[in-house]
Formats: structure tokens, sequence, C-alpha cells
């Protein structure tokens, strides 16, 4: 929203700078870790860059192997990101290390904001997407407030009052609204050195262009937007965008997709208002409708209380929803009020033994799937079929289809071109959708099998830099960026909008949320954390984090005998100091306990951890699925994890880390599973002739 | 004649034990045993100051081997063509002398085919003109194998545009390592991979 651009996130292969030799300077990797999240994508990438000097900050609670390599590693206190964000934009603005000119001319920071609306008041409205409306600056020559039609702006600071209402430029509400978060103050709070936050400030500032990539530990806690919002306002700051060497960019595509990487449409647009107005936590976590997504755990009561309507059905398309979803025992529950559960994965996880239907879907080796990358598009190949599989884009349509054959009236729509429009109407084999987007392109499947790696375009053209300085066509102006204003929105005017409206995302008008959401960043500490003295920090003291291994991907590969014999159960790793007083060893077993649940880990003393803070990986068990634990119950996360308030205004977001737990040592490991690397030989690969075919597409 | 070694950037390798996969894949190597395994050496220090970096070892392609000087049929024996340690599966007993001996736990048993396995540095893919699987397959591009003797060799050159006091070997306990280490960014530990498992202050040292 700020930008209007994608995010630079690397895990998603986003931060597309990095995979040239590029101008890039330094790079801050903020709760992520390539070589765990990404190893052959973002992580031989990252890897590439310091190789050839590039400077690296990392900010995460343990030391991975990217804090190893960087030049300042700050092992904040899990859950208190955007405190130590609001610090650094703070002493950018304090020290005035920012792109003054480039704040001024191209953000949205000197337009005039009304304190008491904390609306920007407009001179003039633009009904042409292509034209934004006209804001008010303070004008430095006359002294007072005038319109200033885009794209030039003058003052950058200021407190005025026109006719008895106080107006503050959008700098002014920045800076204030950060001002108390000094390097000291951070420090505190997130138990880090003043010194050291600010050698890393200084180090990044000083060293553009360059970026702050985030990864998926900021998005997992109640503060969870705002540190995006933060994020991205830093390196807006330091005017890292769209020049040679940001990580901010709009380089162009082939045409191929409508969204990058995803062939099968959405089509919310296509829906009912009144559904999409029903969509539980829409209307209160209105930045859901970026993703056309409910609310988790508003779901989680429709299923237990069934308010404000009950849930009878779940269509499930992911691995293992009891590892992923937070406080995964009253997940359980929910699940047997349902009348039908059906799963759709490649191979039989947790969630399986609570399914009625099972629908197995075709291995990652078994699909076909068209890739864009970079300025080349590649056809992912089948290379294998075995079983009764199917791709999955083809029973979502087969589904629709036998919907539509017992008379549902919108999925007989969904067939039907003249009401689908520009949108792709259901298809009856896979071939249909890769047809609908190559021909955009004049392709075909077989051609671009033929081609791949197709460069679609060359390099030099791909990578098109400052594309927000080009001129538009119909107005003569520069272009700008893609919001509202055609500014970078650091202060972030539409998520007023947003939660009073559900404008942009949502296609028609909902009702407000109960309270409007923030347009600047603000720190909301951890609703359990131990520095409130309250009930649950003193039984509960150390405060959980989890994170990644190189060796899996989210909850899958737990099933492979060469990755699991490495890593065979989640290591808890605790600082020497904070073991002392638990008695414990590394390779002991130890209960983790929150106010949830209890699962057990293998304790490692690291000093790779601060004191006060466990570390865990998450993990589940197939081994075990035959249980009565179903494999999710010895050492899942989620057992301990808090679905309940607070939750993110904007998005609804619960606390998958960053929450309160104690350890004891455990007698030993649960019941079942395996530790030894021979254990895992049932799962080894065993060679089979052909199958047959059960489905002809 | 030339002389096969590997040379290891140990700055550029992130840990991420991708190496010890492809070689079990390449190699029919299983669950339990390894030609190759990736240590974290550290975290050194107390936190937070703290310096931790990634050590693969396969076999050293030791001048003097240890394991050859050990072994009673002669199956372990060094190549005349290139220097290569290798285990003739034929003359192989598996009577483990020379996993014994080694003093980098370089030697595993494969226990599906009865005879001792070590890294051939992919004596099947040199063959072909490709380079090992564990080299191919990081994505940390640490790995380098070549002839040593051979002054254009891309290890020769790497070397040779190293600075001597970044250059390291695992300690010598009398077989005479043939493998060279770059590490730069961190302070050289001299541990020998077993005492590295003993100490595992990190994640597990598999
Ligand atoms: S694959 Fe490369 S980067 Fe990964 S552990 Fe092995 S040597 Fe290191
Ligand atoms: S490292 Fe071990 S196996 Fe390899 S040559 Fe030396 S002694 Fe033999
Ligand atoms: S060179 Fe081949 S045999 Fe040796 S460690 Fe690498 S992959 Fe294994």
């Amino acid at each position: 929203m700020m930008y209007g651009g994608v995010d630079p996130s690397i895990a998603d292969s986003n931060a597309l700078e990095l995979y040239f030799d590029s101008e890039i300077k330094a790079l801050v990797l903020w709760g992520t870790d390539p070589s765990c999240s990404c190893p052959a994508s973002g992580g031989g990438a990252v890897n590439d860059q310091r190789a050839k000097g590039v400077k690296t900050v990392v900010i995460d609670p343990p030391f991975t192997q990217d804090a190893a390599k960087a030049d300042i590693w700050l092992p904040i206190r899990p859950g208190t990101d955007v405190a130590l964000m609001m610090a650094w934009i703070r002493y950018i603005i304090e020290h005035r290390l920012y792109d003054a000119e480039f704040v001024l001319k191209w953000t949205n920071l000197p337009y005039l904001v009304d304190t008491e609306t904390k609306l920007m008041p407009r001179a003039a409205v633009s009904s042409d997407p292509a034209v934004p409306d006209t804001f008010y600056v303070w004008d430095k020559r006359t002294d007072s407030m005038q319109p200033l039609a885009y794209p030039w702006d003058d003052a950058l600071e200021g407190t005025f009052t026109v006719d008895g209402r106080v107006y503050k430029t959008g700098f002014t509400m920045l800076k204030e609204q950060v001002a108390d978060f000094t390097p000291e103050r951070a420090a505190e709070i997130c138990w880090l050195d003043a010194d050291r936050i600010v050698k890393a400030i200084r180090l990044f500032a000083e060293n553009t262009p360059g970026g702050l990539a985030i990864g998926v530990a900021t998005d997992q806690t109640p503060n969870s937007v705002q540190a995006a919002m933060g994020a991205c306002t830093i390196d807006l700051l330091l005017g890292n965008v769209e020049r040679p060497g940001a990580l901010m960019q709009r380089f162009r595509t082939s045409g191929t997709f409508d969204m990058p990487n995803y062939p099968v449409p959405i089509c919310a647009d296509l829906l009912p208002d009144e559904q999409l107005r029903k969509r539980l936590g829409g209307n209160e976590h209105k930045g859901l409708g970026i993703w056309f997504a409910g609310h988790p755990s508003s779901i989680l009561e429709a299923v237990l209380t069934g308010k404000p309507y009950p849930l009878r059905v779940w269509i499930d398309r992911s691995g293992n929803k009891l590892g992923a979803v937070a406080d995964s025992k009253r997940w359980q529950k929910a699940m047997e009020r349902l009348d039908l559960i059906v799963h759709m994965y490649m191979y039989p996880t947790s969630f399986s033994a609570y399914a009625d239907i099972l629908l197995p879907t075709e291995e990652w080796l078994e699909t076909n799937m068209m890739v864009e990358t970079c300025n080349t598009l590649c056809a992912r190949q089948q290379v294998t079929h075995l079983w009764e599989t199917v791709d999955e884009t083809v029973i979502w349509s087969m589904l629709a289809k036998a919907c539509a054959d017992r008379g549902d009236e919108e999925c007989r729509r969904a067939f039907d071109p003249e009401f689908m429009g520009k949108n792709l109407p259901y298809w009856s084999s896979e071939k249909e959708v890769f047809i609908h987007f190559l021909k955009r392109i004049d392709f075909d499947w077989e051609k671009l099998c033929w081609l791949t790696p197709y460069e679609y375009m060359p390099r030099r053209d791909w990578q098109t830099y400052y594309v927000y300085q080009w001129k538009d066509e119909k107005t003569g102006l520069a272009q700008g960026f893609n919001t509202p204003s055609k500014k970078l929105e650091i202060y972030l005017e539409s998520m007023i909008t947003l939660g009073r409206t559900g404008k942009p995302f949502s296609k028609c008008e909902l009702p407000p949320a109960s309270k409007d959401y923030e347009p600047l960043p603000y720190y909301l500490e951890p609703h359990e954390s131990p520095v409130r003295d309250d009930e649950v920090s003193r039984e509960f003291p150390l405060v959980l984090t989890s994170g990644r291994v190189p060796y899996y991907h989210h909850s899958t590969l737990r099933n492979i005998p060469f990755l699991r014999e490495m890593y065979p159960a989640p290591e808890v790793w605790v600082n020497p100091r904070t073991a002392e007083g638990y008695g414990i060893e590394t390779g002991d077993w130890v209960w983790v306990r929150s106010k949830r649940g209890e699962i057990r880990g293998i304790a490692v003393l690291t000093e790779g951890i601060g004191p006060g803070i466990v570390w865990m990986e998450r993990f589940w068990n197939p081994e075990t699925l035959n249980t009565k634990t179903h494999g999710w119950k010895e050492m899942n996360v989620n057992i301990l994890t808090k679905a309940d308030a607070p939750f993110n205004d904007v998005v609804g977001t619960y606390t998958l880390r960053a929450f309160q737990v104690q350890l004891e040592k455990a007698d030993g490991a649960p019941e079942g599973v395996w530790l030894n690397p021979e254990d895992f030989k049932p799962w080894l690969p065993k060679p089979s002739g052909r199958t047959k075919e059960v489905f002809v597409k | 004649m030339s002389r096969y070694i590997f040379v290891i950037d140990a700055d550029r390798c992130i840990g991420c034990k991708g190496c010890q996969v492809a070689c079990k894949a390449e190699n029919g190597i299983g669950p339990g045993e390894n030609r190759n395994r990736v240590f974290d050496v550290g975290p050194t220090g107390v936190f937070p100051d703290l310096e931790m970096y990634f050590l693969p070892v396969m076999c050293q392609q030791c001048e003097e081997p240890a394991c050859v000087a050990a072994c009673p049929t002669k199956a372990c024996r060094r190549n005349e063509a290139d220097a290569v340690v290798m285990i003739d599966a034929e003359t192989c007993i598996a009577c483990r002398a020379c996993e014994r001996a080694c003093p980098y736990g370089a030697l595993t048993l494969n226990r599906e085919r009865r005879v001792m396995d070590k890294c051939t540095i992919c004596e099947q893919l040199r063959r072909e003109g490709e380079k090992p699987a564990c080299v191919k397959n990081c994505p940390g591009n640490a790995l380098y194998c070549g002839d040593i003797d051979d002054p254009d060799s891309a290890v020769s050159q790497l070397l040779a545009q190293t600075r001597p006091e970044h250059i390291h070997k695992l300690r010598d306990t009398g077989s005479h390592p043939g493998n060279y280490y770059i590490l730069r960014n961190a302070a050289w530990q001299d541990l020998l991979p077993r005492e590295l498992a003993e100490r595992r202050g990190g994640r597990r040292q598999v």
C-alpha cells in the first residue's frame, strides 16, 4: 500500500537485485534467514553478495547462519521489532540520514495532516486515476497552507494552525510518532545494546543503495502490519527504491500472469457482495481483503460457538494444519463439530487423520507448472506419475463441476466465459489453464517446454529502474508510484479508509471496523511478555520464539529419511545461564509448556540465544500418524501458541511467536518417535514400475 | 601425475548440509552413513559477542593416509593417476580398521553393500567430465575440487589469490591432509571433527 510494488521478500524471490552483480552496498535481514528458509535460492544469492563485500545487519533472536556471517547481529527480544524500527526511524530523522530531496519530492510526508481527523485535506479531488488528488503543503514563502499540484512540494516539517485547526506535515506526524524511541529506550525494550543499535543503523543508512528484507517472523505477532510499515518506512526514507541496487523494484514482467506466479485467478470480484460482507473477521480486519482470506481465530470461534453463523464443511488444501495453526488443540475440538472434512494433499498428515475424505494430489515431480523468474519463463515439467493422484488445479474444477451438475447456480456460472469476463472460466484440464495464460505471449505449453528457460526479454530491458520517473502519456507528468497520491505513502492515510470502508481491497463497501487503523506504525508490547509482571510471566518466565532450519520447508519434509536423520527432533535452544536454573544439559529431553499445552524437544545449551529466551523449531512426527497422537501432539510448537486476542488490527494476526513458556527436564523422548538414522529406513523410496492411470486428463 | 583435492571456502559455507544429502543421493549412501559431514564450529564467545563458521569435512586426501596404512587387505589405496584414496569393494572385508585409523572420521560403513565407503571425489561423475554432486549442489559455492599440482586449475588459482594467513588445514596427526580450507572472516579453531561432534554447542552435528 505504501509503495504500490512487490515487497522485497528474499524467500519469495522478490528481491531481484540480489541475483545480479548489482550496486547493493548493504542489506538488513530483519527476522529472515535465507540460509535456512531458502538456501538454494536467496540463501546462495545473499551469500554471493556478502562475498562481494556487501555489508549485512541481521536482526534475529537466535544466532542463525546469516547472523554468524553478519557485520552486526542484533539479537532482539522476540516480538519487540516495531520498537526497534521506530528507533531506527527516529535516529535516521534526527541525524538527517534520510534522502531529503527524495523524501520531499517522492513521498507524501510534506502533505498536511489534519491532526483531529488524521486525514490529509484535499484542495481538489480527482476522478481520473492517472491524476492524484491535490493535497496541501505549507508554503514557506507565503507562510501559509497552499494546495500544491502533483508532483512537487515545499515544507517537509512543521505544525500550523489555520482557522483554529491544527495541521502538521506527514513528516512531523512521523517524527512525533517515533519521538520516544531513542536508541537507549529501544535497547531497554528490545534487550539490546544502544551503541550496537546505532552502529547497525549507521552501517545501513550510510551504505545506500541497499534494502531491508523482513521474513515471516514479524508477520507472526499482533504487531505484524506495523512491522511491515516500519520496515518499508526505513527503506523509503533512505531512498532505497527503484534505484539500481535497491530491493524495491518494479521490473518488467512477461505479461503472462494476472498475479505473479498465481496461475489460477482468485476472481473474488465475482462473489456476491453479501458473501464478501459475511467473511469471518473480514470486517474487523479488512487488510485480509488483499488475499481474500478469512480470519483464522474468527473461523475457530464460529465453529466452536455457531456464531455469527455455524460452519459445517472444511475443505483443506495444505499440509498439516494441526502443525500450522495456533493453539492446535482448540482446532481439534472445532474439527469434531464439523459434518464433513476433506483433505487434499500429496501424502497423509495429522490433519488427514480427522478427515472424512482424502483427495490425493500429485507430488512436486508429478506436476507441470509455469514459473516466471526474473526475465525468464520456465516450464516445470512432470517427470513421473504414480498411483491415483490428480493435479490439484484440476481437482478444484472437478469439485466445481460436480456442484454445477447438481444444480449449484454459482458453480455453473464459473464455467461460463461470459460471466467470468476477464477471468479464466473453470477448466476441465490443466492444459486449458496453460493455454489461457500462455496465449497472451503467443505461446503454448509444448513450446514453453521446448524453449525453457525462455528469456522473454533481455536483462537490461527487463531491469527497469526509476519507473516512477517515466512520463505518463496522458498527463505529461512523471507517473509516480502505484498509490492514490502517486507518492510513496509513508503517512499511510489509506489505512484509515481501509478500516472504514474496505477500500481498496474490497469491491463493496464494508461496515467500519470497531477502531480506526493507524496511518503510522506503533509499538505493541506482546500480550504475554517477560516484562509484564503478571501471573503469566511468573508461571511462564521465558519468552519463546520459533524459526527455521535449512533441512525443512514449513511443516513439510519430516518424512524424508536423509533430512530427518540430520534433525530428528526439534532442538530447544537455551542460554547456559538460563538452563542452570532448570538443571538442564545439552541433549536432555525437556518439557516446554505454555498456558495452552506442553510438548517436548531436545535441549541445546548455546550462547547463540540470549538469556531468558527459548528458540525452538516447529515439528510434527509422521511416524506416529497412526497412533492416538496422530503425530501432532509430541513436539508441535503450535500446541503452545496463542490463537486468542489481541489480534493485529489490520489483518488479525494472532501470536505464533513471542509468548511465555516454562521448561522442565523430561524423563525421555515421547513414545514411539523415531530418532536414530536407521529408524527412517521404511521411508526410503522404493522403486516401482508404471502404475495405472486412473484419471485421464 | 596429478593430485586431486578439495579447497573449501568456509566463509562461503552457509551450513545448509545440502552437500551431505546430495552425496547420499548420488552415491547410494544409506541413513546413518556419511561420506561427508558439515559441522558448526561455534558459536565461540559469550552472548552476544559470538563467532561461528561451518566446516564441511570429507576425506582429506592425505599424503600419507592412515587408512591405507591400517588396511590389512590393501583394499584401501591411493590411485596412481590422481592420488585419490579409494577403497576396492572386491577386496574390502569391512573390518573397519581404516575407520579407526582415520583422524577425520571420513570413512563410513556401507551396510547395504557391506564394504567401507568414502569420498572418491565422485569418481563416476568426474569420468563423465562432471563436477562432484556436493560441488554442483552447494548453494554457497563453497566447494572446489581439482588438481593441486596443476597451477592453472581452479583450486590452485583460488589458493594463489588467497592470503596465506587465511589458508588452513585440519590438524595434522601424521597423515598430512591434502585438502585446504579458506577462512577470512572468523578465527580458525583447531578442532578435529570428532572434537566438534562432542562440543555440540549449536545445532545437531551429524
Ligand atoms: S552445500 Fe555448500 S553451503 Fe551447504 S553445507 Fe555444504 S558446503 Fe556448506
Ligand atoms: S582423510 Fe581419512 S580416509 Fe581420507 S585419506 Fe586421510 S586417513 Fe584416509
Ligand atoms: S565429492 Fe562426491 S563422494 Fe565426495 S563428498 Fe562430494 S559428493 Fe560425496
